[in-house]
């Protein structure tokens, strides 16, 4: 079981900000969170469903754009943390 | 009853803004920015249902994204999005094997366009990468014109600076099966037959940035805006010049850009007509490296069609500067006299009240300003 942590910038979209879920994979996850709120549909993934560019996700600390991407595995992970990153002006 | 309002629709390089006057147009009022911090390259009125807007939602964070409103953009709700059909998609919109289904996903909504009063629930959207959507339930669904999509030719299709987008849609009053689009380095398209097929529209219009000055597409159409008493006539501002066509867009584009008289520079990006003015369309022209106003200051011209004479409806000593203004960057209102709205990339809204006499600048400092529209309700 996973302790999921959303950017507060999502709440306009998920009025949930933490929850705990037990998906396998990080893409299982998102599906659950899309399911859960449906205005985050497309909004994390594109219609491609490739993470958005400006969209971190990091498992236990470790950012997922250097390991397995949205295939990275949450077996025995403690936390997910979905944010945005550092970009604008 | 109610006074009648004017409001100057904004979409900002950070949200959308509503400025509001009474019909007089001499005082305005800025709204509260809504979606904040996102880019908002159209915010469009639909005039079949008076107080709903549309606005182009691109969000860097969240991508794009379509907002409608229906109190005069007091509160807007998220709708549907068009999205390319993907065959990986979890929920393929149309065919799988469509040569669509291998392309990029839509990032960028560049333009909205109401359907025709005969078709009170259609929407259209144009998108980059190059896409055409319609809607007819007001935006809560969309489906791909398949011939943008699906066009054998698209491989071939290339971007221009702001990307592969389609950014005209163009309904005929009179027909709504007869409609025009503008792609970026692609150019004009017409379809008598509500959007199955389409021929281009380019000739006479000139590319000079290839080899071949007047192919058959490749042109980069920047803006087009149709006559407002006379929907045969076509004033389209160009990455090659200001050009006019007189029959439905079919044949030669005559470019008036470069007859005695006329701006320093035909090139441009901006170009609207007024309902008030038949006959007539104002162009922002911009030149150099810098896509900057030419004369030390915004700078607007009137070509009136009618007389076949160019006319500077804004003297560039009034605001002072080098100024952008973008494709959507100039509108007009229903009014008569007719109302000149223009929006520059630095964020200074200007308006004339009175056809181009005389000129304000509204007292705010927006951010760099994507579109203009004006809606009188």
């Amino acid at each position: 079981m996973a302790e999921v942590h959303l950017d507060a910038m999502l709440r306009e979209f998920a009025p949930r900000r933490n929850f705990v879920s037990d998906a396998p994979t990080l893409d299982a996850l998102l599906d659950e969170l899309e399911r859960d709120s449906p205005r985050l549909r497309h909004k994390l993934r594109d219609e491609t469903g490739v993470l958005r560019r400006y969209v971190k996700v990091f498992v236990d600390g470790r950012e997922v754009g250097a390991s397995a991407g949205l295939a990275t595995s949450l077996e025995g992970a403690r936390t997910v943390d979905i944010l945005h990153s550092i970009a604008g002006g | 009853m109610a006074q009648k309002k004017v409001r100057v629709l904004v979409g900002t390089r950070k949200g959308t803004y509503i400025v509001e006057s009474d019909t007089r147009r001499r005082s305005w009022k800025v709204r509260p920015v809504s979606n904040a911090g996102r880019d908002i390259f159209h915010v469009t009125a639909d005039p079949r249902r008076p107080g709903t807007l549309f606005a182009a939602v691109n969000s860097g964070f969240w991508g794009p994204i379509v907002y409608r409103s229906s109190d005069w953009g007091k509160s807007w709700r998220e709708v549907a999005t068009p999205l390319t059909p993907v065959a990986k998609s979890r929920e393929p919109m149309f065919d799988p094997d469509s040569p669509a289904a291998k392309g990029r996903p839509v990032i960028n909504l560049w333009h909205i366009a109401p359907g025709h009063p005969s078709e009170p629930k259609t929407v259209f959207i144009g998108t980059d990468p190059h896409g055409l959507f319609r809607s007819d339930d007001r935006g809560e669904s969309w489906s791909p014109v398949s011939w943008v999509q699906d066009h054998p030719d698209r491989k071939n299709w290339s971007p221009g600076a702001g990307g592969p987008c389609l950014h005209t849609i163009l309904v005929d009053p009179r027909d709504p099966k007869r409609m025009y689009i503008g792609m970026s380095a692609v150019g004009t398209f017409r379809s008598d037959d509500a959007g199955a097929h389409w021929h281009p529209t380019n000739q006479g219009v000139e590319t000079p940035f290839q080899p071949e000055k007047f192919p058959e597409t490749g042109q980069c159409v920047h803006h087009v805006a149709l006559d407002a008493e006379d929907p045969e006539v076509a004033y389209r501002q160009d990455h090659g010049g200001m050009y006019v066509n007189r029959h439905g867009m079919e044949g030669r584009w005559e470019r008036v850009g470069k007859l005695k008289g006329a701006p320093p520079d035909d090139f441009g990006f901006a170009v609207t007509s007024a309902p008030a003015l038949p006959g007539r369309a104002f162009f922002v022209p911009l030149g150099g490296e810098a896509r900057t106003t030419l004369r030390g200051g915004l700078d607007v011209w009137e070509w009136n069609d009618r007389t076949r004479r160019w006319r500077s409806v804004l003297s560039p000593k009034l605001f002072p500067g080098d100024y952008g203004v973008q494709r959507e960057g100039i509108a007009a209102d229903a009014l008569e006299p007719a109302g000149l709205y223009v929006g520059t990339t630095t964020g200074q809204l200007v308006v004339s009240p009175d056809a181009g006499r005389s000129w304000t600048l509204v007292p705010y400092q927006f951010p760099g300003i994507h579109s203009v529209e004006a809606a009188v309700g």
